[in-house]
């Protein structure tokens, strides 16, 4: 395979056409066999001087170059490799700038990362009308920047705030969007694409290559981008943003402006030498091969599919019921809704659902302040949202998602009255965090087409959606809740039916143990700034506050009468949930939540315990991760998931455990097993308390001196 | 001939002008029924037809606005819809033009109705304004700019308010408060006799407030979402004659008898009626609320506009071969008490009958059938949405009361008097 040609050149009428069309593959790669066959026919285009343009073209329907091989960056184990490959990439996208006829980009699909440089390196872009182009360097996303020149020319051509914007993010933009920053020249519809570009070649052949320079548009603008003391500004700004979002975890971000910033106006040598250099810094760290582990299993569980459900049509979702009204309600209601699903939405009483209709409404507002979407697209997705107190529109449902309050009684009634209200074939699904969905299933009509479909608050941001299959789960229902949970954009994840599903099991178990080190004398940020500085993004109390202690509670109690004794809630938290103060909510809890988030002082009336003396920060994170970690390895050994990539999926989305660390499965192996039990164990005796004790699974890879991703599927 | 069903309807509450719906757009209230007609019916929208909805404002950002409502409310695209206008008497021409299009074979289902924001009427700039605005937008110099801004003045600023507009008579350039005092002077209508008119509305709308939610849906207005708005505002429980009395005559302010007590108030809100050919409704397996069984408009002079319906309603009469003592409900459109009580004096005067030829079929209207659940006193009137709601509300009453035979009737402004008769 990795002989045959993936780029292909002829010569059109004078103009010199370069093809990328890589064999068996949807996509087209810059991999450094690419890059090596296009240096041969660039050699062949400078010793042509009948040629008077010559233009990238790609045969690959929506997709320009998707960018660099990531294999090829994962296997660079060494910082000197990543310096070879990026230096030897720059200097044949030179080759295209240093053409003395102008070389055109033709992009009428995805042009990401070195894909986005290709282009950069070229004279001119021209792109389509196509809804499908995005461009932009992705890179940081991987804990790189990029490596082919895009440091240098981006801003260059775009100006600095938009690039670095750009290259910080890793943001993707629309083609019109870069015609307006100036990174395409021109749209062309789709349709007439070779008559406009043959004129367009005729019209730049003529004229030469030089294009006029950026205009700032404004003299704020102008002020920025071309004084020493704007630029300053621009980047002291730009970093400040990144240590905002980032909170320093992530090096790639502050790697670019540091070489953009010493580089930006040098000549092209001394700026790609930096580039390369700072590239060659990051792509050899753990953080970079994480966040490349990361991509890999996003990609795969996007597009999950069940062993068994592949030839199943799953049912298409035209119209959904939601059960329950209040901000779950709503998140979800908004969430069908903005993807062209119709949402029946029902409650007890009105007030309810008029709150269930101001979160879904919030929710859209924020977008249109974001510039997301556009104020109509807002009360269009309102409009697809109706509501009542009776089972009135629920006939023609397809599917049924229940979110009302977590009491299994409750809910089992209502299983048992929708098998009236629904037809037969609707999917019956229930957004418990922790009861038995087969007991609901069992009170249905037909237990097959009940699922769990398990959202996480709020549920506009958790990308995550925990797919619970009971022992009575028909295919078809897994496959039709597998397809829209891809259809609301969101990355599933397919979980036994068990008490607390995984990843509010694994959660609480840490949740009450911090409760347990505050009861120790702690102080409520002191034990959420532990957890923040290893890179949660949320400490457990500000999480307890933000989700509701009265939710917490419950499921803690839950858990508790499910799994036992470790689960029981710690004093702290029956104490705060009697006062009912369960959070940000009711305007108080661990915090007060005012316009700035202080500390509650009640909270430490409540503990008898005085302040100690040296906390003792690393003790408090192993007691806290660790119990993730050997709660995780239960979930594995009962086979509530399949695998640990399951579990660092999970873990990372529905929680936001730092992707850096490559999920929590993943940290276990970097610390080691065989560590970990032994920390466990001397917990154990510590604190003379069972819940520390390692369970087997954990046991059983510590004795063989094994980590949870040597499993040979993962090596692959 | 096939009759023609209305299987079913729903409305939003009619609410008066700025208040609860005060941000809540005509299409948007439109969408609302529409769509909650679909819900309560199940309907598959695939057998939909063409939408036909009735408004007067017409708003600038929703034209056609039947298309919105359509589309907003879940309706394909493939299926047309279009906005028909008759006044105050929009809502019912959106019912009887679907009826025509059922009975010449071109539809089989549609979904009517009328809906009206009139907290959502703009004010209009002047047109000198406007004229100057158009004017800077070509100068080409600072000298010509100059010259237009000097030519400032600042009446210009004041708005022309189009709910005023729409409701005076470009051709007899009466307002329809106006045409309300010449009916009222003509028949000899005094203060006291609207007034008690007006009571017994609001009277009969507070006590059909439990009936009345049968048709409504509850609505929980954008943009704040606080609470659901679960009947009409209009109706006043504590009405009496004396608070009535106390009020000013607006459209004559000296000598008139026409008060904002005793004249229809201005509001907003929606009705939506799922409309079909008997043959569709039965092979749907559905249940109508009843049929409708003639329908006839005629004009009147536009100063005696109110005066519409006692012209309607015998045309409606004979053309169904009835007489007005064989209707067993009537429901005639509230637009001003002084107008209703004229047209009951015209229906019930053997010279009015023998003047345009209705001997026969018009009489005494008994008082106790007229309007049983209030009117557009208390209850308001969205202009484009009434008719659609009379019917509605006829025929809910019809099912209720068990009664075979309905009549509702409308003035219109510029001169036209709607009217309709329902059957079970």
């Amino acid at each position: 395979m990795e002989n045959q040609n993936s780029v292909f050149y002829h010569v059109k009428n004078n103009v010199g056409v370069i093809e990328f069309d890589q064999p068996d593959s949807k996509v087209n790669l810059l991999s450094s066999a690419a890059l090596k066959q296009l240096e041969v026919f660039l050699e062949e285009i400078r010793s042509n001087s009948m040629l008077k343009a010559v233009v990238f073209v790609s045969k690959k329907q929506d997709v320009f170059i998707a960018g660099a091989d990531i294999k090829e960056i994962e296997g660079i184990k060494v910082p000197q490799d990543g310096e070879l490959k990026s230096r030897a990439g720059q200097q044949i996208l030179d080759k295209i700038e240093d053409l003395r006829i102008p070389a055109i980009a033709v992009i009428d699909g995805v042009a990401l990362g070195g894909g986005c440089e290709l282009a950069l390196a070229c004279h001119y872009r021209v792109a389509t009308f196509n809804e499908k182009i995005k461009m932009g360097l992705p890179e940081v996303n991987l804990g790189i920047i990029p490596g082919f020149g895009g440091t240098y020319r981006l801003p260059k051509l775009v100006g600095l705030t938009q690039g670095l914007k750009m290259i910080l993010t890793g943001k993707l933009i629309s083609s019109r969007e870069a015609f307006k920053v100036g990174l395409v020249d021109r749209i062309f519809p789709q349709k007439n694409l070779d008559i406009l570009l043959d004129q367009f070649v005729d019209e730049v052949s003529a004229k030469g290559y030089h294009r006029k320079p950026r205009k700032e548009k404004t003299i704020q603008e102008f002020l920025l981008e071309r004084t020493s003391l704007g630029r300053g500004i621009i980047f002291d700004q730009a970093r400040k943003t990144v240590l905002k979002t980032t909170k320093g975890f992530y090096p790639a971000p502050l790697k670019a402006i540091e070489v953009i910033k010493s580089t930006y106006g040098l000549n092209r040598v001394t700026a790609l030498s930096r580039e390369a250099k700072a590239f060659s810094e990051l792509v050899a760290t753990d953080v970079s091969k994480n966040l490349i582990q990361l991509f890999y299993l996003t990609e795969k569980y996007r597009k999950l599919i069940v062993p068994g459900t592949e030839s199943i049509a799953p049912l298409q979702i035209k119209k959904c019921a939601v059960l329950g009204a209040g901000i779950m309600g709503g998140g979800i209601a908004q969430l069908l809704s903005s993807r062209k699903i119709w949402v029946r939405l029902k409650d007890v009483h009105y007030d309810a659902i008029a709150k269930g209709l101001k979160a879904a409404s919030l929710i859209y507002q924020k977008a249109v302040k974001a510039r997301k979407i556009k104020e109509f697209e807002s009360s269009v997705g309102m409009a697809r949202i109706t509501s009542t107190l009776d089972y009135s529109g629920f006939q023609d449902a397809d599917m049924v998602i229940e979110a009302v309050v977590e009491n299994i009684d409750v809910k089992k009634n209502i299983f048992k009255e929708l098998s009236a209200a629904v037809s037969s074939k609707a999917i019956l699904c229930t957004n418990t965090s922790a009861l038995s969905v087969t007991e609901m299933a069992k009170e249905a009509k037909d237990p097959s087409r009940v699922i769990g479909l398990h959202f996480f608050n709020p549920v506009e941001r958790m990308p995550l959606i925990e797919i619970i299959k009971t022992d009575l789960t028909s295919p078809e229902t897994i496959a039709s809740a597998l397809q829209c949970t891809k259809r609301l954009g969101k990355t599933p994840i397919i979980v036994k039916d068990s008490c607390g599903f995984l990843v509010n099991r694994i959660l609480l178990g840490y949740v009450n143990e911090s409760g347990r080190i505050l009861e120790e004398g702690n102080r409520v940020e002191y034990v959420d700034r532990v957890m923040t500085d290893f890179g949660m993004p949320m400490g457990p109390f500000a999480l307890s506050d933000e989700v509701g202690l009265d939710v917490g509670f419950k499921v803690l109690q839950i858990l508790e009468k499910g799994l036992g004794e470790r689960f029981k809630p710690v004093g702290i938290f029956e104490k705060v949930y009697q006062k009912k103060t369960f959070g940000k909510k009711t305007g108080k809890g661990f915090y007060i939540h005012g316009k700035k988030r202080i500390p509650n002082p009640e909270i430490y009336g409540m503990i008898t315990k005085s302040a100690l003396p040296d906390p003792q920060r690393s003790e408090y994170l192993k007691r806290m991760v660790y119990t993730m970690i050997n709660e995780a390895a239960r979930c594995l050994q009962e086979g509530i998931v399949d695998n640990a990539e399951t579990v660092d999926v999970g873990m990372i989305m529905g929680t936001g455990f730092p992707a850096f660390r490559g999920g929590l499965l993943r940290y276990t192996d970097f610390v080691g097993p065989e560590n970990i039990v032994n920390d466990l164990l001397r917990l154990k005796e510590k604190f003379n308390a069972e819940r520390f004790l390692p369970c087997d699974y954990l046991n059983n890879l510590s004795r063989a001196n094994k980590k949870f991703y040597q499993d040979p599927a993962y090596n692959e | 001939m096939e009759r023609i069903a209305i299987v079913e309807g729903i409305r939003t509450p009619f609410c008066k002008i700025s208040t609860l719906f005060d941000r809540v757009s005509a299409q948007e209230l439109g969408r609302i029924a529409v769509r909650e007609l679909i819900e309560r019916t199940s309907l598959d929208v695939g057998v939909v037809d063409e939408v036909i909805f009735g408004n007067v404002a017409q708003p600038a950002d929703a034209a056609n606005i039947s298309r919105v409502i359509a589309l907003l409310a879940g309706i394909p695209i493939t299926t047309p819809a279009f906005t028909v206008h008759r006044n105050c008497a929009s809502g019912i021409e959106a019912v009887t033009t679907a009826s025509l299009k059922i009975l010449s074979g071109e539809a089989q289902c549609i979904i009517a109705g009328g809906t009206e924001s009139m907290s959502n009427i703009p004010f209009l700039l002047t047109k000198d304004l406007q004229d100057m605005i158009f004017k800077w937008g070509r100068a080409k110099t600072i000298v010509e700019k100059a010259q237009i801004a000097l030519s400032f003045k600042l009446k210009f600023l004041t708005p022309r308010v189009g709910l005023h507009l729409g409701l005076t008579d470009p051709v007899c350039g009466l307002n329809m408060g106006q045409t309300g005092e010449v009916l009222a002077k003509e028949f000899g209508i005094t203060r006291k006799e609207q007034d008690q008119f007006a009571l017994l509305s609001h009277q009969r709308a507070v006590a059909a407030k439990k009936v009345l939610r049968e048709e409504i849906v509850p609505v929980i207005p954008a943009p704040k979402y606080q609470a659901a708005v679960e009947s009409d505002n209009g109706p006043r429980e504590n009405q009496t004659m004396e608070a009535l009395a106390k009020l000013k005559p607006i459209f004559e302010k000296q000598t008139g008898t026409v008060t904002a007590g005793n004249s229809s108030q201005v509001t907003d809100g929606a009705a939506a009626l799922l409309v079909m050919s008997e043959k569709k409704a039965r092979e749907l397996n559905l249940e109508p609320l009843g049929f409708v069984r003639a329908f006839a408009v005629a004009g009147v002079e536009p100063q005696r506009m109110g005066i519409g319906p006692a012209h309607a309603i015998p045309k409606v009469l004979r053309k169904a071969g009835l007489t007005l003592k064989q209707i067993q409900a009537i429901e005639i459109n509230e637009a001003f008490a002084a107008q209703v009580l004229a047209c009951l004096r015209a229906l019930d005067s053997q010279e009015f009958a023998k003047e345009f030829g209705y001997e026969g079929i018009i009489g005494n209207v008994n008082a106790d059938i007229l309007n049983v659940n209030g009117g557009s006193i208390a209850l308001g009137h969205p202009v484009g949405a009434t008719g659609a709601r009379l019917i509605l509300t006829m025929l809910k009453h019809l099912k209720r009361a068990n009664l075979n035979l309905g009549l509702v009737s409308l003035c219109i402004g510029g001169g036209q008097g709607a009217a309709v008769i329902l059957e079970r």
